[in-house]
């Protein structure tokens, strides 16, 4: 397990109280990372391969009821369950980045990894993926597109950190804050979604982690993730 | 160019010429060579050719939301929302996204075909010159007015041409119905305003709910699809961005708890169609008590002598929590009302609709610089005046003329056969009209019984414009431009139309002398010469090119367009909703809604919708009925159990799916599902339920698409109903309740 290193800390905080369950964010992340269908039956079966999905949890009882969502992805922990039980070192803690990446072309799909993770947050490739022509033309060339046999998770769009440092480096400058918007961000009609480098003092992401609102999922195992959530639902009228 | 080029460098730089000619009409800027990637030896992992960003235009819905498609190698990759555009500032919703699935979908037709025999699907292709003389014989040989359009709410700029080339033949305007539109309200809430504001045309308003400090939503599903749902998601994040005490009091009265009622700080689950009556019920409280901030204004009128007791009782909300909502409303400086689509599918739409604006009259809300209710403004020029949908009683004019045999020629820009209620008989009166034109770009539902399909091509392929209505605080036309080359011999049905009036008289060619719908655009463009914008335009050149870059025109600064004075609303009482079906043989009232991702059912053939999870549910991929726990237990019904809902008009079978969030009395069922014909993703997966409506009609003269009562039967049979709820994670498949995802 990797400590908390110097440098880049990325971290996504997401507001509760925005969060609408549009859906924009899931169906973003599938155009954006090449995520497969898989359609109805492997549904049925657990096998859903979405990198991010809201989850909906049900709150008091009719009439006085409501919903509350949580849109959970690869939480990227700092001290993360899947690192120590991959036998091949395909999920690993990436230092410049400071989050937990898998290696595509290491991974051999024992699924120890997605057994382990207390988040649900991976999603392993039961059958390669099938895009009939011209479907595959959708295909962002900047993403690897996986194949059967390998585990897959949210890389918290690990190519627009890239391409945003590149630019940055390109301009001689440093890396701003909003340089690197992932997809489920930059849909996001309310804005609930935000990333940035916690490192950097200047970003807007220093201000939401301090809320007193801010909790992590599951906090109490340790795994000390790199997604904030702000908890919603504070309301001045009684 | 040097004369020290070496041989590499010129490889490199024919390279560059090629994919600057592949990206026309967008910047390189040449002066970068380190974004240049030659095609002679690509470092690792480095792809050829410059990604660039098309502004333009999305599809998926009539809102008009801006986007850019990321472009490269002549293939779209990704849109992405216009960060400059008035409405959706960079955002887009679930459909916005899934675009590239339309254009790059398996079963669109290639090129276009006719059939001998309506239905039996074989087809032969047919050059394009001989389908539109084909076309053109026909529509001259037509008796007078025997042509006819039916479609969507399609953009403009073909809407523009349609009726230019109808009026030339001496045609009735074109029947423009859209199931979402009629689902939103469209037209009973533009004549409500009108109504309320004085105003003589009819305006369809935005609200701005980003503003208010209370916020009472009646039956406005505005953060799934009402109107314009990002532009509305974006003022809801507003509302909520705002400190604790001031963040935006959110009430949503529905029968349903639908994915916008899910997020509101309360729930009222109001009796179907009463939404209008508890409107007045507040209003009547807030006058009673002395809280109303326009005593005398006109509007507080409508609010005299009001029946609390007898609402409540039909309603089904209590009195005293009627006073509790009324005073909560009236505490707050900036109380706001939304009239929402779930009104308008009641026979009481329109003074249900009234009551809620004059509610917000009665607030001091309505008018003046303050209100939150941003009418569209004048547009830049008469010639971009957006008309309103047509309304269900212009449907069925239509279909009334084509049984009796006046139609010759039908065109159809839509999908009727699937979306008007099979009660409407529009595929026998279809069978009637002796030729019809699909212009679908899939072989759909009505396409399967059409003579001549003319696929058009898709909307990231298209020229076009499309006025945003409502647009908020400032005019807009969006701009439409082709992402990359049709993939197939596709042609825009604007460009079928020009062709076709070349063909058919000296009326139409005088009448529509554009050689195609480029040249249309610049001579319409042309009218927003001077205009502000951000953009120069100070001559047509400018305009056209400012006008495809920036993804449209609209001016720089806000100005926002809101009502001066409240007129009386003359006399209205909100009747209380008529239910077709006897209660004793059909007890619930069937609730229809748009699906989130599916929307009425456009979005079916793109697997990425399919896939995507409802928001309330976690469901996808097929039709469920949503029951309340309760109801299901007395009727002896489980989750993924099989049902028969019948109504008056029609049976359809969906999975059960207990909802804890339901009125006990009313059963509710997504749009989107029950294809025959709308390729692979769609096709025989869950049923539609605009099939079983009953075409009762609005006193607004609209379809009251939720005033249709069923009964449930059972079937015995079992089908697991996809969804992730219970069903998370590679190892944990179908052991229902371990984890409550």
């Amino acid at each position: 397990m990797a400590e908390a290193k110097q440098g880049n800390r990325w971290t996504m905080v997401i507001d509760l109280d925005k969060c609408t369950a549009c859906q924009a964010c899931v169906i973003a992340c599938h155009a954006e990372n090449n995520v497969p269908t898989v359609g109805p039956e492997q549904i049925n079966m657990g096998r859903a391969q979405h990198w991010l999905r809201i989850e909906r949890y049900w709150q008091g009882e009719y009439p006085d009821l409501r919903a509350r969502y949580i849109p959970v992805l690869c939480q990227q922990c700092q001290h993360a369950p899947c690192e120590p039980v991959c036998p091949v070192f395909a999920s690993m803690h990436s230092d410049a980045e400071n989050i937990n990446v898998q290696v595509y072309n290491r991974c051999v799909g024992t699924r120890y990894c997605g057994n382990n993770c207390p988040y649900l947050a991976r999603v392993f490739n039961w059958f390669d993926p099938y895009f009939p022509e011209p479907l595959n033309e959708q295909l962002n060339p900047d993403v690897t597109v996986r194949y059967r046999g390998v585990m897959e998770k949210c890389t918290f769009c690990i190519q627009r950190i890239h391409a945003g440092a590149d630019r940055a480096a390109l301009e001689g400058r440093p890396l701003r804050d909003g340089d690197v918007v992932p997809a489920c961000a930059q849909v996001c009609p309310t804005d609930a979604i935000v990333l940035g480098n916690l490192a950097d003092e200047h970003s807007r992401i220093h201000e939401f982690v301090k809320s007193k609102r801010a909790f992590a999922l599951l906090e109490d195992l340790g795994t000390e993730p790199a997604v904030i959530y702000l908890k919603g639902g504070e309301s001045h009228v009684s | 160019m040097s004369e020290r080029i070496s041989r590499r460098q010129f490889i490199a730089l024919s390279g560059l010429t090629g994919t600057a000619m592949a990206v026309s009409g967008c910047t390189i800027n040449l002066q970068e060579p380190t974004h240049l990637e030659p095609y002679v030896v690509p470092p690792e992992e480095a792809l050829p050719g410059q990604k660039v960003m098309y502004a333009s235009t999305c599809g998926q819905c009539p809102a008009g939301c801006g986007i850019l498609v990321r472009v490269s190698n002549g293939r779209a990759l990704k849109i992405e929302g216009n960060p400059l555009h008035p409405l959706n500032r960079g955002k887009t919703c679930a459909r916005g996204q899934a675009g590239l699935q339309v254009l790059y979908n398996p079963d669109r037709l290639r090129n276009a075909v006719r059939q001998d025999q309506r239905g039996a699907k074989n087809y032969r292709p047919l050059y394009w010159d001989a389908a539109l003389s084909l076309l053109a014989d026909r529509v001259k040989a037509a008796q007078p007015g025997g042509v006819a359009f039916y479609g969507n709410l399609i953009p403009d700029a073909l809407a523009t041409i349609v009726t230019s080339f109808l009026q030339a033949i001496g045609g009735q305007p074109p029947v423009l119905y859209d199931t979402l539109a009629a689902m939103d309200g469209r037209r009973t809430l533009a004549s409500a305003t009108a109504a309320l504001l004085g105003s003589s045309t009819p305006n369809l308003p935005l609200f701005d709910i980003g503003q208010a400090d209370i916020l009472y939503s009646f039956g406005a599903n505005f953060n799934e699809t009402w109107i314009s749902p990002v532009a509305y998601g974006r003022a809801y994040g507003q509302m909520r961005s705002r400190p604790l005490g001031t963040r935006g009091y959110f009430v949503q009265f529905e029968p349903r708890l639908s994915a916008t009622a899910a997020v509101a700080d309360k729930w009222v689950p109001v009796a179907p169609g009463t939404e209008g009556l508890v409107a007045l019920a507040l209003g009547g409280i807030i006058r009673e008590l002395g809280l109303a901030r326009a005593k005398d204004s006109p509007a507080a009128a409508l609010f005299r002598a009001v029946d609390v007791r007898g609402i409540a009782a039909a309603s089904g909300v209590a009195v005293e929590k009627l006073e509790e909502l009324a005073r909560a409303f009236a505490r707050f400086p900036r109380p706001l009302a939304l009239p929402g689509g779930g009104l308008a599918g009641h026979t009481n739409a329109a003074p249900a609709m009234t009551a809620v604006m004059t509610l917000n009259a009665l607030m001091g809300q309505a008018a003046g610089p303050e209100s939150p209710i941003l009418l569209t403004p004048a547009p830049p020029d008469p010639a971009f005046a957006s008309a309103l949908p047509s309304s269900f009683a212009d449907v069925k004019a239509l279909i009334d003329r084509m049984s009796s045999g006046a139609i010759d020629v039908l065109f159809v820009a839509g999908n009727p056969i699937y979306d008007l209620p099979v009660a409407t008989k529009f595929a026998e009166a279809m069978a009637r009209v002796p030729f019809v034109v699909s212009f679908s770009y899939i072989v759909d539902e009505t396409a399967v019984y059409a003579d001549l399909v003319l696929p058009n091509n898709t909307y990231l392929e298209s020229w076009g414009y499309q006025v945003v209505t409502p647009a908020g605080a400032r005019p807009c036309i969006s701009s439409q431009q082709p992402v990359v080359t049709p993939l197939y011999d596709t042609r825009q049905t604007s460009d079928v139309f020009l062709d076709l009036a070349q063909r058919v008289s000296d009326a139409t060619r005088k009448a529509l002398p554009w050689p195609n719908t480029v040249a249309f655009m610049q001579e319409q463009m042309a009218k927003l010469v001077g205009k502000d914008a951000s953009y120069s335009t100070k001559t047509a050149a400018a305009v056209w090119a400012g006008f495809r870059q920036y993804g449209g025109w609209w001016p720089q600064d806000e100005a926002r367009t809101q009502a001066r004075q409240v007129a009386a609303p003359a006399g209205v009482m909100v009747p209380r909703p008529k239910l077709e079906g006897d209660p004793a043989q059909y007890p619930f009232v069937l609730y229809p809604y748009p699906s989130t991702l599916l929307g009425d059912g456009r979005g079916a053939d793109q697997p990425w919708l399919q896939e995507g999870p409802d928001p309330i549910t976690t469901a996808s991929w097929g039709t469920w009925v949503e029951i309340n726990p309760e109801t299901a237990k007395e009727l002896g019904l489980a989750r993924d159990e099989v049902v028969k809902v019948i109504s008056p008009h029609g049976q359809i079978e969906v999975i059960v799916y207990t909802h804890p969030g339901i009125r006990p009395d009313v059963i509710a069922i997504p749009l989107g599902q029950g294809h025959s014909n709308y390729g692979r993703y769609a096709n025989r997966r869950g049923a539609n339920v605009l099939g079983i409506l009953a075409p009762a009609v609005t006193d607004a003269g609209d379809l009251a698409w939720a005033a249709t009562r069923v009964r449930i039967e059972k079937t015995g049979r079992q089908q697991t109903l996809p969804r992730i709820e219970n069903n998370v994670g590679v190892d944990f498949a179908n052991q229902a309740g371990k984890f409550p995802g």
